[in-house]
């Protein structure tokens, strides 16, 4: 599997088929003894603008905590959930739960909900 | 019986390309000027943009993914980065002359100034995307776009001379004014090979669930969609060209297009362009502002449907709200739109070689297409798009300045 390729910025899929964002970046552990192997799938955060610019990562991070769900790290999946790779890739975790969905709750719940017809973020 | 019906995505988009305020003002201009032409660039464009939005519509019923989602997947993040920024810029300033048509139509009717018009028009807009479905907004809009045919009945009436009008569709030099000759023909493939169209449509599919049985549909959809745009901006051009050629008059405001109809038609004239541009441009504002969303919202793997709750893709509302509100600005401060669509034309041509090639490598791309790739004629008509692209991502700018 060629990780840049075949990984890195596919859409990410739970095992509810709801869409979680795209892999932002990949965490790999290098031992002295062992082959490196990949041990997270990063979502979001500043590994993302840090592939464009440092500056941006830095303005990101700022941002983030002035406004926002206030999360300090990028979401972190372990390389054990991911079922299968392909044109997307799909994983054994629910959104919700991993705080992949923050951001989305984060504005549904503090702008999108308070306009009239706007619906429940909540409502099934 | 229900993809027949989804003819009406052929006909939005296409209205987005040929019939919104910059392509109508362009044929317009073009007319009045240089006669039948430059016709030769809407036919030419026409021909293109058949062949790119079948592969756009392909592309999203073959893999399920939009041409934004295989262009951040196989080229990566930082290159979508610059795409977004440029392609946002642009479609942010044709959302604007849109909103600004609009309320050129309405002023028009009501002759009350087009920057008062600029908020309720907005939020008419917003409020339709707000609370309608895609199925809504597509076939709403494209209903009311047959407005535009009225165009086609002024321009027969008018009595072309039909030979002059076939040798507009081939290319030919005028003796003076070369520049702005140059000005107008880049200014009419900026304003008909659009990539916002593109993406409207790969998403428009994704939305209508479209999957491999629509693969013949899709080439009917797109050929339809846009030679009915293409024919309807010929019309413009060819009664233009008919109105104000032989009085020698150069059409400089928006308003002044009317006369168009108005000769053609003296009774209905009036209303029909006013109506014409009222929905064609509203169309293409629902159009343009969706473009953009979706751009934001597949770039970042974000929830997005114009079907959902707008708490359900929250991000996604988000964005068309503020893209939306923000437009209304610079009309309410009475920016002309026209110089807005004029200078958004040449920026889209300057910004094509972003959009079309890595267009090209997606749809030769085995994991999305399999044994759906282009073959040699469609890689053929992408790869003479990029090389136009090229040449008018060079000049555009500097013929905006000589002849604009």
């Amino acid at each position: 599997m060629d990780l840049v390729r075949d990984v890195l910025d596919k859409k990410l899929i739970d095992r509810e088929d709801c869409q979680m964002g795209r892999v932002s970046g990949l965490l790999m552990h290098v031992g002295e003894n062992s082959q490196p192997r990949i041990t997270h799938v990063l979502i979001g955060g500043d590994t993302l603008w840090m592939r464009v610019h440092p500056a941006f990562a830095r303005l990101s991070s700022k941002l983030r905590r002035a406004w926002g769900p206030k999360r300090n790290e990028a979401v972190k999946i372990p390389w054990s959930r991911v079922v299968t790779v392909g044109k997307d890739v799909k994983l054994d975790v629910e959104a919700k739960e991993t705080g992949a969905l923050d951001w989305e709750i984060w504005v549904a719940r503090n702008i999108i909900e308070r306009i009239p017809g706007g619906g429940s973020e909540e409502e099934e | 019986m229900k993809k027949i019906l989804q003819l009406t995505l052929g006909i939005i988009t296409s209205v987005g390309g040929f019939l919104e305020i910059g392509s109508v003002t362009t044929s317009v201009q073009a007319g009045a000027q240089f006669g039948y032409k430059l016709l030769w660039p809407i036919f030419f464009g026409t021909i293109c943009l058949i062949f790119l939005i079948e592969m756009s519509g392909r592309l999203a019923a073959v893999s399920r993914h939009t041409i934004v989602d295989a262009m951040r997947e196989r080229f990566g993040f930082p290159f979508f980065f610059v795409v977004l920024v440029g392609i946002a810029i642009v479609a942010f300033m044709v959302l604007v002359a849109e909103l600004g048509g609009i309320g050129f139509a309405l002023q028009i009717l009501t002759g009350i100034g087009f920057p008062w018009w600029a908020l309720p028009v907005s939020f008419i807009v917003w409020l339709l995307m707000w609370k309608g479905s895609f199925s809504l907004i597509e076939n709403g809009a494209s209903l009311l776009g047959l407005i535009t045919i009225s165009f086609v009945v002024a321009a027969i009436k008018l009595h072309p001379d039909w030979s002059g009008v076939a040798s507009g569709l081939l290319p030919t030099m005028p003796q003076s004014d070369k520049a702005r000759y140059g000005f107008l023909t880049v200014s009419i493939l900026g304003a008909t090979i659009s990539p916002y169209l593109m993406y409207f449509y790969s998403s428009g599919a994704i939305e209508e669930k479209w999957d491999r049985s629509y693969i013949v549909m899709n080439r009917i959809i797109a050929g339809f969609g846009m030679f009915f745009g293409g024919f309807l901006a010929m019309a413009v051009l060819i009664a233009a060209a008919l109105v104000f050629q032989p009085k020698g008059i150069q059409v400089d405001t928006f308003p002044q297009a009317a006369l168009v109809m108005v000769t053609a038609l003296p009774k209905w004239g009036f209303y029909l362009f006013a109506l014409s541009m009222l929905f064609a441009c509203f169309g293409a504002a629902l159009e343009f502002s969706l473009a953009i969303a979706y751009f934001f919202a597949q770039g970042f793997g974000w929830n997005w449907s114009e079907d959902l709750e707008p708490s359900k893709d929250s991000r996604f509302a988000f964005v068309y709200t503020v893209i939306i509100l923000l437009a209304a600005i610079p009309l309410m401060l009475g920016v002309d739109p026209v110089k807005v669509t004029m200078i958004s034309m040449a920026l889209t041509s300057a910004t094509l070689p972003l959009a079309i090639v890595p267009f090209l490598f997606l749809m030769n791309d085995p994991i999305y297409l399999g044994k759906y790739r282009n073959g040699w004629l469609s890689n053929s008509i992408v790869s003479i798009v990029i090389v136009i692209s090229f040449v008018l991502a060079l000049i555009s700018i500097p013929l905006q300045l000589i002849g604009g």
